[in-house]
């Protein structure tokens, strides 16, 4: 038998008197350590590979608790052989999941992406420059000179894409910063993903973060916006720190 | 506001395997060397990665980018 774990919780209770249901319906239960607990399952035998149907599941046992408490979400895979290894990992991480519960007591994640047409908006820079430009005509006569000029203007519609990204990220951060706690930005991670955005709001402003997503996604820019949550907080755990 | 919510299960599968697959507390990988006394295992790791990749190039196959570009 093998003990697989699904997430911290911020209660040494017993849970779900067995109604909560994991990996091959085995009922989830909580081994408590001093003021929090480990939420689990026993698996009779080995799971060789996990399936997408174990990690929905596991993400289902991560959401039906974070309705009741504040949950640390455990990167899905995890399996301890007996209990006391599950009660050493515990007690050697124990300041890590006390400081992390403690700062995301009642929050939750939201996920933002915004889309844009980065070979498009590339084009439109490449028209504005060259009709602003003269440098090849004045240079026509020197190949070493045009090498050198050519990489300079790459350089600038490289400087002039990511300003007009920085701009854009700014102009949509601006609407849903106001209700976050914290905030993770990754930008112009692909030519068509401006941003993938992960904000750590409070469960009471919930709404005024949906309210702020849904007056951004009307601005007239062509760009599409893909929202998701609330989720557990998985992006905002700080580990070793 | 359900509008938002169903929106959000358009690209709800994507975003559970990103967090699933990627995020949270690990305590497997790197921290399970610094608790050498502990055998913890890690399920089916390869077949794990080899499904992120997957899904990343599923990813934005499945959302395709505005026709018209941006209008700043």
């Amino acid at each position: 038998m093998k003990i697989y774990s699904y997430c911290i919780i911020d209660s040494k209770e017993r849970i779900g008197d067995g109604h909560i249901r994991g990996l091959n319906g085995a009922p989830v239960y909580n081994i408590p350590y001093r003021d929090m607990g480990i939420v689990v399952n026993n698996l009779n035998g080995d799971i060789k590979d996990l399936t997408k149907s174990h990690l929905l599941e596991h993400e289902n046992v991560v959401e039906m608790l974070m309705k009741n408490f504040t949950v640390l979400p455990l990167r899905s895979g995890a399996l301890f052989n007996r209990e006391e290894e599950v009660l050493h990992v515990m007690e050697k991480f124990y300041g890590d999941f006390r400081s992390n519960l403690d700062r995301l007591i009642n929050k939750v994640e939201f996920g933002i992406k915004i889309i844009w047409s980065g070979d498009n908006i590339r084009g439109e820079i490449l028209k504005d420059h060259a009709s602003s430009s003269h440098f090849l005509a004045a240079t026509k006569d020197s190949p070493g000179k045009m090498f050198i000029m050519g990489k300079f203007e790459k350089y600038k519609i490289e400087r002039a894409l990511k300003e007009k990204a920085e701009i854009c990220i700014a102009f949509a951060d601006n609407f849903l910063n106001r209700f976050a706690f914290e905030k993770k930005l990754e930008k112009l991670i692909s030519t068509n993903l401006l941003l993938n955005a992960f904000y750590l709001v409070d469960k009471e402003r919930q709404r005024d973060f949906k309210e702020a997503f849904e007056l951004l996604r009307i601005a007239p820019d062509n760009f599409k916006y893909l929202f998701s949550g609330p989720w557990p907080p998985y992006n905002f755990i700080r580990m070793g720190e | 506001m359900d509008n938002v919510y169903t929106r959000s299960k358009d690209i709800a599968l994507i975003e559970i395997l990103d967090r699933v697959l990627d995020k949270g507390v690990v305590i497997s990988g790197d921290i399970v060397i610094s608790v050498a006394d502990v055998d913890l295992i890690y399920v089916g790791l390869k077949v794990l990665l080899s499904s992120v990749e997957t899904m990343n190039r599923l990813k934005w196959a499945e959302v395709p980018c505005p026709e018209s570009p941006g209008n700043l």
